[in-house]
């Protein structure tokens, strides 16, 4: 991300944006929302987004009429003058998702923008990307909160230390996570060791969880849990992101 | 590649952010408060400096009246001579009246006298005493004696019956001319102060405007501002337009307070402005903007460098010793201008700022020499813009630790498309 926005060298590849390489005319396209939050503490809300705009190269009208609309979209409006300093954290964050939007990008690269947000701010959050993607602007975020990136993205890359693990569309990446069978029987009698033809993944004390290939046959597992004493639990257990990443991440 | 309009947006961001502050408007109300006021209390203080007060006790004293009016106007003296009844009414006319009188205390407190007499003249029979409170001025004790002197010979001369025609030719004095080398004599004093001066204000602003430029920098990195501006403006303009801000906040300081002291000095009268000095104006100027440049751009790539903000100061330091080895240089200037090495240092970027300005003030840089240093010094500053806007671009990328100046320089070195 910060290799997109210019304050860093790629170490190997190119960017490109549009079919060529990402130049300093392309990055007045882009809005920028780093990891670390830096807006300057002592500046006014209205006139710290005014400034960015403008040196994204708006005109300063047009600027004012922007951050005044971003203000309220953000619901901060009756903050407009107050200085940065004085803002909440989660304030300070619209403020600074602000400062990304003001000068209508074409892309947006957010590095974690979720991070540290209440409930209620992450609902506005999420309820902005969805308006700017709807309007045909590209979003490009990182997130550890997977559930958010489920619910979000129409594509997801998985990366760990700078390699790509998986990409492709929420379906796509489900369909690699192979399915789950949860098995809870009141016995302290071992019933699936001997089973053939599936694979137990682990037994705790919520019962026995199955790693079942592709068309697999569960009834020799019911039937066995069924021999064995009173079925308690018998389900799936849904491959999401968060599945997928500790098998890639961590095996 | 410079975008004016890029520049312009960050310069006007400065300069907001330091008008709306409240420490801009401190300091330069601190700073104009100081400088009238030691403008104003020496001229207080030396306001005492009229005639020398000369008290003739008893009549003979009181008889060389005229003769000492004479003597003093011939010796471009001023004094004043009063009548004074005894010498004990002299003593006390001397002493610094103890009770607080009208305008008394005013004089004690700027280490005036507010004594009604500064010396007294009394004749105990055939020796005269010249009386003061504490030191007897060289030039009235001189003149004194002269009066004296020419006094006894003339009574001398009358007891033997020489004609008084006669005295009075053979103690005529011989016509003096004062005649000087040079025809208009260059105030040399006003002059070396001035050019101590320009390199004093040029320090002021380095260390005090050239500071905030540092911490500015320093605060965008730290804060990560810095992260949001690089992607939409080139670290050369970013900085350009800092120092560019900052330094006008502090040249319309800088005239605030300099316009103040020349104002309180027109009324008060405490120092002679020299008129050679007006000439010079326009090129002192010129190096004083060229050297703020300068070193504020080094101020800026120190403050690009540091991990926190209180960092600045050290990794500043060299800058700042620099400079206070270019005000050294100021003073050998001023004891040798026509030293060929203050003339071979005083082509060096660094130094060239307080140097040049020195040779000219008084009346050793020629014009090509000054035309020459002003070029190297443009050179100079294009070079410390490029530095500064790689080691910015540099330090950025690695965050975090503080760097080291040469682990800058060599960052700074590295190619890299702008």
């Amino acid at each position: 991300m910060r290799a997109v926005m210019g304050i860093l060298d790629p170490l190997a590849g190119t960017l490109l944006w549009a079919g060529h390489q990402i130049g300093l005319e392309d990055r007045l396209r882009f809005g920028y929302m780093p990891e670390e939050r830096g807006l300057y503490p002592q500046m006014r809300v209205t006139a710290q987004l005014v400034y960015f705009a403008r040196l994204h190269g708006m005109a300063g009208s047009t600027a004012h009429a922007r951050a005044e609309a971003w203000l309220e979209r953000l619901e901060l409006d009756g903050r407009e003058e107050d200085r940065v300093v004085a803002l909440s954290h989660g304030n300070q964050q619209r403020v600074q998702l602000a400062a990304a939007l003001v000068h209508e990008p074409d892309l947006l690269v957010l590095d974690e923008p979720f991070a540290g947000l209440d409930p209620s701010a992450v609902d506005v959050l999420s309820g902005v990307l969805r308006d700017v993607a709807s309007e045909g602007r590209a979003i490009l975020f990182s997130s550890h909160q997977l559930d958010l990136v489920e619910r979000l993205c129409n594509r997801i890359v998985i990366l760990d230390r700078g390699k790509v693990l998986a990409s492709g569309t929420l379906a796509e990446l489900r369909a690699r996570v192979p399915q789950r069978l949860r098995v809870q029987v009141d016995t302290a009698r071992d019933w699936s060791s001997k089973l053939a033809g599936v694979r137990v993944l682990r037994k705790d004390g919520d019962g026995v969880l199955f790693d079942l290939g592709p068309g697999s046959n569960t009834r020799p597992i019911l039937r066995a849990a069924t021999e064995a004493g009173n079925l308690q639990f018998y389900g799936f257990e849904s491959g999401g992101l968060i599945e997928l990443y500790r098998e890639l991440v961590a095996p | 590649m410079i975008r004016p309009r890029v520049v312009g947006l960050v310069a006007s961001r400065e300069i907001t952010e330091r008008l709306s502050g409240r420490a801009t408007w401190t300091v330069t109300g601190l700073t104009t408060l100081l400088a009238v006021g030691l403008i104003v209390v020496p001229a207080l203080i030396n306001q005492q400096s009229g005639p020398t007060r000369v008290g003739l006790v008893g009549p003979q004293a009181q008889a060389l009246t005229p003769a000492l009016a004479r003597a003093a106007h011939a010796a471009s003296l001023s004094i004043a001579t009063t009548p004074v009844a005894s010498t004990s009414d002299a003593r006390d006319e001397l002493t610094p009246q103890r009770s607080p009188g009208s305008g008394g205390r005013l004089a004690r407190l700027f280490g005036g006298s507010d004594a009604q007499l500064d010396v007294a003249l009394a004749f105990d029979g055939s020796s005269a005493t010249i009386l003061a409170y504490q030191t007897v001025p060289p030039t009235i004790l001189a003149l004194v004696h002269s009066v004296l002197d020419a006094t006894h010979q003339r009574s001398v001369l009358s007891a033997a019956g020489v004609p008084t025609s006669t005295i009075t030719s053979s103690l005529t004095p011989v016509p003096l001319n004062a005649q000087t080398i040079q025809s208009t004599p260059r105030n040399r004093a006003g002059l070396n102060i001035a050019a101590l001066a320009s390199a004093f204000l040029l320090m002021y602003a380095v260390t005090g405007f050239g500071g905030l430029v540092a911490t500015g920098v320093a605060q965008e990195k730290t804060t990560r501002t810095a992260e949001l501006l690089i992607s939409a403006v080139p670290p050369s303009e970013l900085m350009t337009g800092k120092v560019l801000g900052i330094g006008l906040v502090g040249l319309g300081m800088m005239t605030v307070t300099v316009g103040a002291a020349l104002i309180a000095n027109a009324f008060v009268k405490s120092a002679a402005i020299p008129p050679e000095l007006g000439p010079l104006l326009p090129q002192v100027l010129l190096w004083f903007v060229l050297g703020f440049t300068l070193y504020a751009f080094a101020f800026a790539a120190a403050g690009a460098m540091v991990a926190r903000q209180e960092e600045v100061q050290s990794v500043a330091m060299p800058f700042a010793a620099v400079l206070v080895v270019a005000l050294l240089l100021v003073y050998a200037t001023i004891a040798f201008p026509d030293s060929p090495w203050i003339r071979l240092l005083s082509f060096l970027p660094p130094l060239a700022p307080m140097l040049m300005p020195a040779r000219s003030f008084l009346g050793s840089a020629d014009g090509w020499e000054v035309a020459l240093a002003v070029g190297i010094e443009l050179f100079a500053i294009a070079g410390t813009v490029r530095l500064t806007a790689r080691i910015y671009q540099r330090a950025l990328v690695r965050g975090g630790a503080r760097l080291s100046w040469s682990q800058a320089i060599r960052l700074g070195g590295g190619a890299r498309p702008d």
